[in-house]
């Protein structure tokens, strides 16, 4: 016994030493799986990116056509362009129709007449009127317009400059005039400007996201406005004021629940509470505020009531040391010490607001609503709702608009994000 | 609160330090008092040599003197004594310069011893001279025991034994000035006698002193010119106070 | 000479030191037993009370913190409250002006009057009381705002001072006061935060002044600081004696030695001893503060 004790030290070091390449072994292994976690992680956003990325770009292109168009007074039955009802119904499809004509003065049957018609949008004839409305001295004149293509042109223009031409929806003459133009330099894409300032419209060329962004950025609003306030108030109340007994013991753990609470059990109670009980509209920002409110006020609370306590405590004895009343304490110390942390909750809040789709479908803020919104009270929807309408749609050109409207959801919240932490690095001071 | 524990700070460090104190203290206490018999020793039995050890010891005393004050200057900036163990500090500081003098006052007796021998033996004085100096051997040998075990009564005792050599002291000098009247011619032997028993009544006041300082350190009362009595009531307060 | 010393040893047998151990041996001080009506030793109470204090006890919850204490602070007295950790004497002194009300569980029985007001009466005000008798802690604690906001924050909210002027004069009185006038003036508007540890505690010292308090209570004032910064706020503690009754709690003996006038000793929630801080230092009274100031236990 007392021989193995002497050696002891000689002994431990050769233990150690004999364990050292197992340890090591096993730190490397561990490290290894961390590592493969980080690249499974970074893996799956780079494909999510290069998903939406490679399908949404297109979408921010559109195909234009080049006519040389005349303002004819006749066709476009208008005899003063300065009169708003006459520019109003004036017949610019007449227009279109005559200059196509004369760009492609072989084609004379009806039937290929109609077929040539259709490789223009009808929102080409919007637009002229528009240019009209714009300068009245148009009329009668003759001018050369890059005019918005279908979008089945769109979609065949596009595939084929990829160089498998989707043809399905584009028939052989359409082809061969296609051709044609693209040979002349008179079919080209564009900027797709629409696509920032329309609102949703069953032509995939038409639409645009402008009404799902202002939906949603009022809906977010009714948010900020309704959760932020309330929420701070309750955190306040139950961290500096609430007596500890089971009711608000109760009241905590039910907070906590809420929060895990899947959204769309909040879209059910905001049908029955605020639509069924109180009979507001439907399809409003207003009620998908309120709805999204209720969502996220849980989430503000707990964030609210983290940044409360991490007030450190020495800070309130100090303002109460020197006589100040607890209001007094709450108001000029604790809420501006943690005033960097409850906003940058409330952001996330809002964050995971903007991006939620589930209580606003049970609200019916999923109709299609051409119109921009210009109110809390007008019919909206938000765009996570517009993404899951066009995906929902059959048409080839809306893919790429999904995607496209993805990605500026995703700037959204990435702006969102960034703001939250600017806030926090502005306000945060060291104590 | 009459014990001290001195062996019961949490720095075993300053438990070491304040018992080092004490322990070179009284080793220097034995030294004095081993002075003090033999010089009086030399002054009975006319004996030169031990009279020249005496002498001699005085500079092994001034060291342990040096040495003890620079330990409780130690003591006292490293460590910041309160209350009992600063009072140690403070009376072995005082206390040590006390034994220094008896050490000195020794030295004087040794000397009157020589010039004793030299001049011859005085006719008179030894058997006050005897006297009084059991008396003050006593009482530098109770001092230091009541030092040794922080004794207050032994203390007491000092004190009021010491007015009595004092008492002695102006007797013996009173006998001696009339025989020196009734006898000039023996005038300069008795004279050694009376300058010998000057020293041990002084080394009488300093075992007083050290006795004093010993009620300082276990009551923390400062008894010094204070009568006998007040002294003793005093403690008499202190320990109905106590109990 | 050395031959001599050899031959007999120098000690002679009678006055060799003694064993210590047995002779000395007493009951371990921090297990002495003190009874549940101990009553304190030495001067508690003193003639110009302007903290009374009368059978004082404090509980958090069911445990019992501080036991029966009776204690005087006297006008422009400096009274250090010194003891073992978790002997109360810092439950005892928040007690002073109510700082434990923001624990819900404490709960304080018998009398503290203020210049004879009952500070616990259902009518007391606390927020009058907190500037009447204010509080610096044991962490400097400045605000996260400018040295100027730190100082003028009490006279705004107790509107002592009207005016821009009025308050500028306070805040310069009151660093004046601190010892911290010369160092910040050309710099009030920088962070309090950002000054050192000892000048953050002056700055929580002018922060309390500055509402023009009769009694300035202090929790260990200068755990957190070196010893130069100990050093300028215990000057500025005798300064301020003069004008305030101060009552500070410390863990530094010598500290409180130097510092305080009376010294009362706290043990396992009983005020033991209360003396003049010369005679708690040199001859205190009990065993229990004999113990602790020469570091036998605590």
């Amino acid at each position: 016994m007392s021989n193995t004790n002497k050696k002891a030290p000689a002994r431990t070091m050769d233990l150690v030493e004999r364990s050292l390449a197992r340890r090591y072994g096993a730190e490397k292994r561990f490290r290894f799986y961390g590592v493969i976690s980080v690249v499974i992680g970074v893996l799956a956003l780079a494909l999510l990116f290069w998903e939406i990325f490679s399908a949404g770009l297109g979408g921010f292109r559109q195909t234009h056509i080049q006519l040389t168009l005349k303002f004819d007074p006749d066709v476009l039955e208008i005899a003063d362009a300065r009169d708003a009802r006459q520019v109003q119904n004036g017949n610019f499809e007449g227009v279109v129709r005559a200059a196509l004509a004369e760009r492609f003065p072989a084609v004379l049957d009806r039937g290929g007449r109609r077929d040539l018609n259709g490789i223009l949008s009808i929102g080409a004839a919007f637009d002229l009127r528009d240019k009209l409305v714009d300068e009245p001295e148009l009329l009668g004149q003759t001018r050369t317009y890059w005019l918005l293509a279908d979008d089945d042109v769109d979609t065949y223009y596009k595939s084929l400059r990829e160089g498998n031409a989707f043809t399905a929806r584009t028939s052989e003459a359409r082809q061969v005039w296609i051709q044609e133009l693209i040979d002349g330099g008179e079919l080209r894409t564009q900027f797709n400007t629409r696509l920032f300032t329309s609102g949703d419209s069953s032509e995939p060329e038409m639409a645009g996201i402008l009404g799902a962004v202002v939906g949603s950025l009022l809906t977010l609003l009714v948010t900020f406005i309704l959760s932020f306030p309330i929420g701070v108030a309750a955190a306040v109340y139950l961290e500096e004021y609430a007596p500890r007994n089971r009711f608000t013991d109760f009241i905590e753990v039910n907070i906590s629940n809420l929060a895990a609470v899947p959204s769309i059990i909040f879209g059910l109670l905001g049908l029955a509470i605020f639509i069924g009980l109180f009979g507001m509209p439907r399809s409003i920002p207003l009620v998908g505020g309120l709805v999204l409110t209720l969502m996220t006020l849980p989430t503000i609370i707990i964030s609210s009531r983290n940044a409360i306590k991490a007030v450190p405590p020495s800070i309130r004895e100090a303002a109460l040391g020197i006589g100040a009343s607890k209001m007094q304490m709450i108001l000029h110390h604790v809420l501006p010490l943690a005033m960097p942390g409850m906003l940058t909750g409330a952001i996330i809040g809002m964050a995971q607001a903007l991006g939620e789709t589930a209580p606003l479908l049970m609200i019916g803020m999923v109709a299609f609503i051409m119109d921009v919104p210009n109110g809390i009270s007008d019919p909206a929807t938000v765009l996570p709702v517009q993404i899951f309408l066009w995906s929902d749609s059959p048409e080839r050109a809306f893919v790429e608009r999904t995607s496209a409207a993805i990605m500026v959801l995703l700037a959204f919240l990435v702006c969102m994000n960034t703001l939250a932490v600017w806030l926090r690095k502005r306000l945060e001071r060291r104590w | 609160m009459d014990n001290l524990n001195l062996n019961q700070h949490i720095s075993h460090q300053f438990n070491e330090d304040l018992e080092h104190l004490r322990t070179q203290f009284l080793e220097m206490g034995g030294l004095v008092e081993e002075q003090v018999t033999d010089a009086v020793r030399a002054i009975e039995t006319a004996d030169g040599s031990l009279a020249e050890k005496v002498r001699r010891t005085e500079s092994e005393i001034d060291r342990r003197e040096l040495e003890l004050d620079r330990q409780c200057m130690m003591v006292l900036a490293r460590r910041q004594p309160a209350a009992s163990d600063l009072r140690l500090v403070l009376m072995v500081i005082r206390a040590t310069a006390d034994l220094e003098r008896i050490g000195d006052e020794a030295n004087k007796v040794a000397k009157m011893a020589i010039a004793l021998n030299e001049d011859g033996v005085s006719p008179r004085g030894y058997v006050e001279l005897r006297h009084i100096a059991s008396g003050v051997l006593k009482l530098v040998n109770l001092a230091l025991d009541a030092f040794a075990r922080f004794d207050v009564d032994s203390a007491k005792i000092v004190v009021r034994d010491d007015s009595l050599v004092d008492q002695e002291y102006r007797t013996a000098i009173r006998e001696l000035v009339t025989y020196m009247m009734e006898d000039p011619r023996s005038i300069s032997r008795v004279m050694n006698i009376m300058w010998a028993l000057r020293a041990l009544e002084r080394i009488g006041d300093h075992a007083r002193n050290i006795a004093e300082h010993v009620i300082y350190l276990v009551h923390g009362m400062d008894v010094r010119h204070m009568p006998f009595k007040e002294l003793e009531e005093q403690i008499e307060k202190r320990n109905g106070n106590k109990k | 000479m050395q031959q001599t010393l050899e031959q007999k040893p120098p000690v002679s047998p009678k006055v060799s030191a003694p064993p210590m151990a047995p002779t000395f041996s007493i009951p371990e001080p921090a297990q002495m037993p003190v009874s549940a009506d101990y009553k304190t030793v030495g001067v508690p109470l003193v003639e110009n009370a302007k903290f009374a204090m009368r059978d004082v006890n404090v509980f958090y919850g069911e445990k019992q913190a501080v036991f029966n204490v009776n204690l005087d602070i006297g006008e422009n007295e400096v009274i250090a409250m010194i003891g073992p950790s978790g002997c109360g004497k810092s439950t005892f002194l928040r007690c002073l002006n109510r700082m434990n009300d923001t624990i819900d569980i404490c709960r304080v029985t018998g009398s503290i009057q203020l210049d004879g007001e009952e500070i616990y009466a259902s009518k007391m005000d606390v927020v009058p009381l907190r500037a009447r008798v204010g509080m610096v802690f044991q962490k400097p604690n400045p605000f996260p705002k400018s040295i100027y906001e730190n100082v003028a924050y009490g006279p705004k909210i107790h509107g002592l001072a009207s005016r821009r002027v009025d308050l500028d004069e306070i805040v310069e009185t009151s660093l004046r006061r601190a010892g911290l006038w010369e160092e910040v003036k050309d710099r009030l508007d920088a962070p309090g935060t950002g000054l050192s540890g000892g000048q953050q505690q002056r700055l929580c010292i002018a922060r309390t002044i500055a509402v023009s308090p009769e009694v300035i209570l202090m929790d260990e004032p200068c755990s957190a600081l070196d010893p130069i910064a100990t050093a300028k706020i215990e000057e500025l503690i005798a300064e301020l004696s003069q004008n305030y009754t101060i009552a500070i709690v410390t863990h530094s003996m010598q500290q409180a030695a130097r510092v305080s006038h009376r010294t009362a000793y706290f043990h396992l929630g009983k005020l033991i001893e209360v003396n003049d801080t010369q005679k708690v230092f040199t001859t205190p009274d009990h065993a229990l503060t004999e113990a602790y100031i020469t570091g036998r236990f605590g």
